[in-house]
């Protein structure tokens, strides 16, 4: 190995030691939990019960939510698209995937394959209505569609499909990634498929269509005038991001024993609007931070404070607006590049 | 030499952009000054940070003695300063005669002054019930400058009078704001050198942020240099 | 005209084909049916114009998508449910409540109260945290000792199920007394005025330096001192006043219960706008999250202050006669009587929802509607709509116009809730399904105009009703024996679909503009 191919190396790690430091940690996470308990990481292999396997199930509830939060600040964050049906996204992935497992008996290649189809097709759905209709109108008309969705999946008549408002349950999922048996693989799966959306993600937006995308987002008059017709990239940033929604979808099926039809609702999009706000709108990292806080968030406000937890919740997001104005990546961003010329960007993103 | 207006060394601001970056702009009392410049040199801006609109970060604005600065736009231009910005701005949900009343700032300023703005302006009198969206370019410019005399002010920012008029109409405009100017200060941001030159007394041209040049628009019209240099073919 | 034709024929033939469909609607059912359905979507239609119309009025002028709209809806309909049913415990907490508040009016004067004091760097950062951490503490000693006689969530006999049913039975329960017993009446008073004063100038502290032209004169102080006078006529007076609410015809309670809903729905807006809405305005994204965040607070709060049970509101004896010659079979009758239900064409419709409701819709339609033509601030929010930097310029303070519009809205949406609340119930989840409603009415009608909000509202309360009778009666299916009935979910179904289609071809609404 020459010396600059070293030096290069040394230069990737020094600057991604953050990055590279928390995945590590990830990767050994479920075995350092099962020290702190007592389980010696050959029980953590074999997914012995414990406080360990408790983490993991939390883990990938917060990878899933980040991956369907990546999608929104793909559409949101990056190209400046504020859309209201984000929900549906996730949760026809969701349901789709349910439904050819159960009622079709279909093997995971092919749920996935009819997933890919069925997150274009609604990615053209939402697209066909982008040259009609743009800002709080395009929420308007994305929020009326996904509420068709929930409604339809909240149908009596397609009970047998969606179990209505029960919500579908009785997936029988694979042994090989099964939940309860396998949490580690599947802990492990969710990882990955986080840190490879994520670094496409990161490839996607440093792109020159991701550039365009962001231009979209500061002006879009000014990017037509540049001659690039915008509605082309809107329509492959709202695929990418169906994709990548239907895929945290497909996960969430996997991993729950019951998809709630609230995965449908507006409260779902709003949690993924949440999120990015906590960590940070366009950032991606956002998305992840965001998540992480989130949930923990949620889980701990549930289990220590349980029926009023909202209360806090509410108040927290307020503090928040108030205090970490720009999300928790976006201001610490700001704050440890003065006056980078990001800031003054962001606080024109959304006028 | 008594100022009305002394705006020293402004740096504004907007987005990442820094738009202005050192305006000196002297306003003697009585007089017609001119801002000249090429497009997007900061004419607008200036006036706009003169009056808040986009707060300067730096640098002082001092009118009549006071400094403004920091204030907010609506206690600026209280203090007695008109503003006929860019593009007009008529309120097309309003009426020609709400768009007037709008700008009173004490009871009874719009019938105190409807003499003067219609014996300035004679053709708003018979539009005065027509919306906004109804008028034409040069009858909105004319009521941009109305609304601007509805209270008393001493000051009067007034952007781009001659923006996109037909050549009869420009002659109307120059003569009303000829009248104007024994009443109040007037500071012209002007694209139309021509114009510019037979109104005003004295000049600034703004470039790139900066004042770089200022003096009686006498000396200015005779220096064909300059001109050439700072405002391109005259 | 013709040239009005042709720019408007998309919203003619909208509007026509509605005016099919209605007709064809009124072809499937009886004359009364169709009345008392028309009759219902007017009502739906009000409540939602109501909700509505604030909401657009806000979102016009400050362009602040106040996503708590409803729950604000909501907490209208639980404080006038407190006055009409609980007089007492609204008498008890008047003086509190405005106490402290009180200081907040004082809010012009503190800027100048903190530039004559001179503090060192430090100091001017903990100072506001410091006060409000005072202010916080003497809150939290005072408020629980504060004697303030209300129901039990936990205990059934004394929760406000039982208490509303009792009352809607035309008995009243005796409420339990409060007195001062922990702490001394005089101590209670100062120590809450304390706080609020404190408080408030801390708050009034975090906002940044800005130079003014601020004179000190006595109209600064007017607020505060109507609100202390307030306080104290509340605490002097208490029995009398509580004796006196108590003894009022339900006719007049009501009406003191609108009018206070209305009034703290729009303090509650000024408040919200002044302190926690102002510093977004550069950032309208978080202006979503902050108000999500108040709507779970506040949903939160009316949970632990009125319980999760759904309970009644009763109706005032106007609108609840049901002795001998009820139902009245014409409005005269109907006046001497006061009788609930009326028959018009055959058909038995309830006068309070039916037809009061509907009323008092078209009686603020038209009120606004005046404000915003024939007032000086309604020329400042029209053109504000248009262009707030011009309006600005011209020396009028846009922000305290600002303040002014959020509390209008607010105060609409709070008389909506009350106004609702007999017809209603109240529950804590009755904003949510009535904001959405709101949301596409606007959607149809047009986001920022005013009249849209009333045609959408009313349109989408229309189709509502109409949907709901067909799931009754059933629609036959024209060449078939097929009885078609609309289910429970095609209701809302319906009017977001209605919304997508008239949004994809009038992307501004029915009468938006184009921009």
């Amino acid at each position: 190995m020459t010396q600059t191919s070293i030096s290069t190396r040394t230069a990737f790690f020094a600057k991604h030691r953050a990055s590279l430091g928390v995945l590590l940690l990830l990767i050994l996470m479920p075995f350092i939990v099962g020290l702190f308990n007592g389980a010696s990481p050959a029980t953590v292999f074999v997914n012995g019960n414990g406080q360990s396997k408790f983490i993991q199930g939390l883990a990938i509830e917060i990878f899933i939510l980040a991956l369907y939060a990546l999608s929104f600040d793909l559409i949101f964050g990056i190209t400046g698209m504020l859309s209201f049906g984000h929900s549906m996204f996730f949760s026809v992935g969701a349901y789709l995937t349910g439904i050819a497992i159960k009622s079709f008996g279909l093997s995971l290649p092919a749920t996935l394959g009819w997933l890919v189809i069925a997150a274009i097709i609604q990615a053209l759905l939402f697209g066909m209505v982008l040259p009609r209709v743009k800002g709080i109108t395009f929420a308007l008309v994305t929020l009326g569609i996904a509420s068709v969705f929930h409604i339809v999946v909240m149908s009596s008549e397609l009970g047998p499909y969606t179990g209505s408002d029960v919500g579908l349950q009785g997936v029988i999922v694979p042994d090989f990634i099964s939940p309860a048996n396998e949490r580690l693989r599947f802990y492990f799966i969710a990882l990955t498929v986080l840190i490879l959306v994520y670094l496409l993600y990161q490839r996607f937006v440093n792109s020159p269509t991701g550039r365009v995308c962001i231009a979209i987002r500061e002006n879009e008059g000014r990017a037509q005038m540049l001659g690039y017709n915008t509605f082309y990239f809107k329509l492959a940033a709202l695929t990418i991001s169906s994709l990548t929604a239907a895929l945290a979808g497909f996960l969430h099926t996997l991993y729950q024993p019951i998809v709630s039809p609230n995965t449908a609702g507006l409260g779902f999009t709003v949690t993924a609007l949440l999120i990015l706000l906590i960590g940070g709108v366009g950032t991606l990292n956002g998305a992840l931070v965001g998540a992480v806080v989130f949930r923990l968030l949620d889980y701990g406000l549930r289990r220590y404070i349980g029926e009023s937890a909202s209360f806090i919740s509410g108040a927290v997001y307020v503090l928040f607006v108030l205090f970490i104005p720009y999300g928790i990546v976006g201001t610490w961003r700001l704050k440890s590049f003065q006056i980078k010329q990001g800031w003054e960007r962001l606080l024109g993103l959304f006028r | 030499m008594e100022y009305i207006l002394d705006v020293q060394d402004i740096h504004t601001f907007i987005g990442q952009y820094h738009i202005l970056q050192g305006v000196n702009v002297r306003v003697p009392k009585g007089s017609i000054t001119a801002l000249l410049g090429r497009n997007g040199a900061g004419k607008t801006t200036t006036l706009k940070s003169i009056l808040g609109l986009t707060p300067p970060r730096n640098g002082k604005v001092i009118l009549e003695g006071r400094e403004v600065q920091g204030m907010r736009p609506f206690e600026i231009a209280s203090m007695g300063i008109g503003f006929v910005p860019e593009h007009r701005a008529i309120f097309r949900d309003l009426s020609v005669e709400e768009n007037l009343k709008l700008a009173e700032r004490s009871k009874g300023d719009y019938l105190r002054k409807k003499e003067f703005i219609f014996g300035l302006f004679p053709d708003l009198e018979r539009l005065i019930s027509l919306s906004g969206t109804a008028l034409s370019g040069g009858q909105q410019q004319m009521l941009a400058v109305a609304r601007a005399l509805v209270a008393d002010n001493r000051l009067l920012l007034i952007d781009e009078p001659s923006e996109g008029l037909a050549p009869v109409i420009i002659e109307n405009m120059m003569s009303a704001i000829r009248q104007l100017s024994s009443e109040s200060t007037i500071v012209l941001v002007e694209q139309n050198f021509l114009v510019a030159s037979k109104l005003a007394e004295y000049y600034v041209i703004i470039e790139e942020g900066r004042s770089v040049k200022e003096g009686n628009m006498q000396d200015l019209a005779n220096d064909k240099a300059a001109i050439h240099r700072y405002l391109g073919a005259a | 005209m013709v040239s009005y034709f042709r720019k408007n024929y998309i919203l003619l033939i909208t509007l026509s084909v509605f005016v099919a469909l209605f007709s064809a609607a009124a072809q499937g059912m009886s004359q009364q049916d169709f009345i008392i359905t028309l009759l219902r979507g007017l009502a739906v239609g009000s409540i939602t114009f109501l909700v509505a119309s604030g909401f657009s009025l806000i979102f016009g002028l400050l362009d602040v998508l106040n996503l708590a709209h409803g729950t604000l809806f909501m907490i209208g309909a639980y404080i006038g449910w407190t006055v009409f049913v609980r007089p007492d415990t609204f008498v008890d907490l008047l003086t509190p409540l405005a106490l402290i508040v009180s200081g907040f009016a004082l809010r012009d004067v503190y800027p100048l109260l903190a530039s004559r004091i001179r503090l060192g760097l430090r100091m001017k950062r903990i100072l506001p945290w410091a006060l409000a951490l005072v202010s916080v503490l003497i809150l939290g000693w005072i408020l629980p000792r504060y004697p303030i006689a209300y129901w039990d969530t936990g205990n059934f006999a004394q929760s406000p199920v039982t208490y509303a049913f009792m009352a809607s039975q035309g008995t009243r329960l005796p409420a339990p007394l409060a007195a001062f017993t922990e702490i001394s009446p005089a101590l209670g008073l100062i120590g809450l005025l304390l706080a609020s004063l404190v408080g408030a100038f801390g708050l009034s502290l975090f906002a940044s330096e800005t130079q003014s032209t601020f004179r000190m004169t006595w109209k600064n102080f007017i607020g505060f001192a109507i609100l202390l006078v307030i306080g104290l006529v509340g605490f002097i007076f208490n029995n009398a006043l509580t004796a006196f609410l108590l003894g009022l015809s339900s006719n007049w309670l009501f009406l003191v219960a609108v009018i206070v809903a209305m009034l703290s729905g729009a303090g509650l807006g000024a408040l919200m706008e002044s302190i926690l809405i102002r510093p977004l305005y550069s950032r309208p994204i978080y202006q979503l999250m902050l108000t999500l965040g108040l709507s779970a607070i506040g949903i939160e709060m009316v949970r632990a202050v009125w319980g999760r049970p759904e309970f009644v509101m009763p109706k005032p004896v106007f609108f609840d006669g049901t002795g001998a010659g009820c139902p009245a079979t014409s409005f005269a009758d109907w006046w001497a009587n006061n009788c609930s239900t009326i028959l018009l064409f055959e058909g038995r419709v309830r006068v309070y929802n039916e037809i009061f409701i509907p009323l008092v819709g078209l009686v603020v339609l038209v009120s606004i509607w005046i404000l915003l033509q024939r007032t000086r601030l309604g020329m400042i929010i029209r053109a504000g709509v248009q262009d707030r930097e011009m309006v600005e310029a011209l020396g009028i303070n846009v922000r305290r116009v600002f303040t002014m519009v959020f509390a209008l809205g607010v105060g609409l949406a709070a008389l909506g809730g009350v106004l609702a609340a007999p017809s209603m119930g109240l529950s804590n989840v009755m904003g949510e399904s009535l904001f959405l409603n709101a949301l596409i009415a606007l959607a149809i009608g047009g986001l920022t105009n005013y009249p849209g909000a009333a045609l959408g509202s009313v349109l989408v309360g229309l189709i509502q009703q109409f949907i709901i009778k067909y799931g009754q009666i059933g629609i036959p299916i024209p060449f078939t024996e097929i009885i078609f009935k609309p289910t429970p979910p095609l209701v809302p179904a319906s009017t977001v679909l209605l919304m997508v289609i008239i949004l994809l071809i009038l992307p501004n609404g029915l009468l938006g503009k184009k921009e």
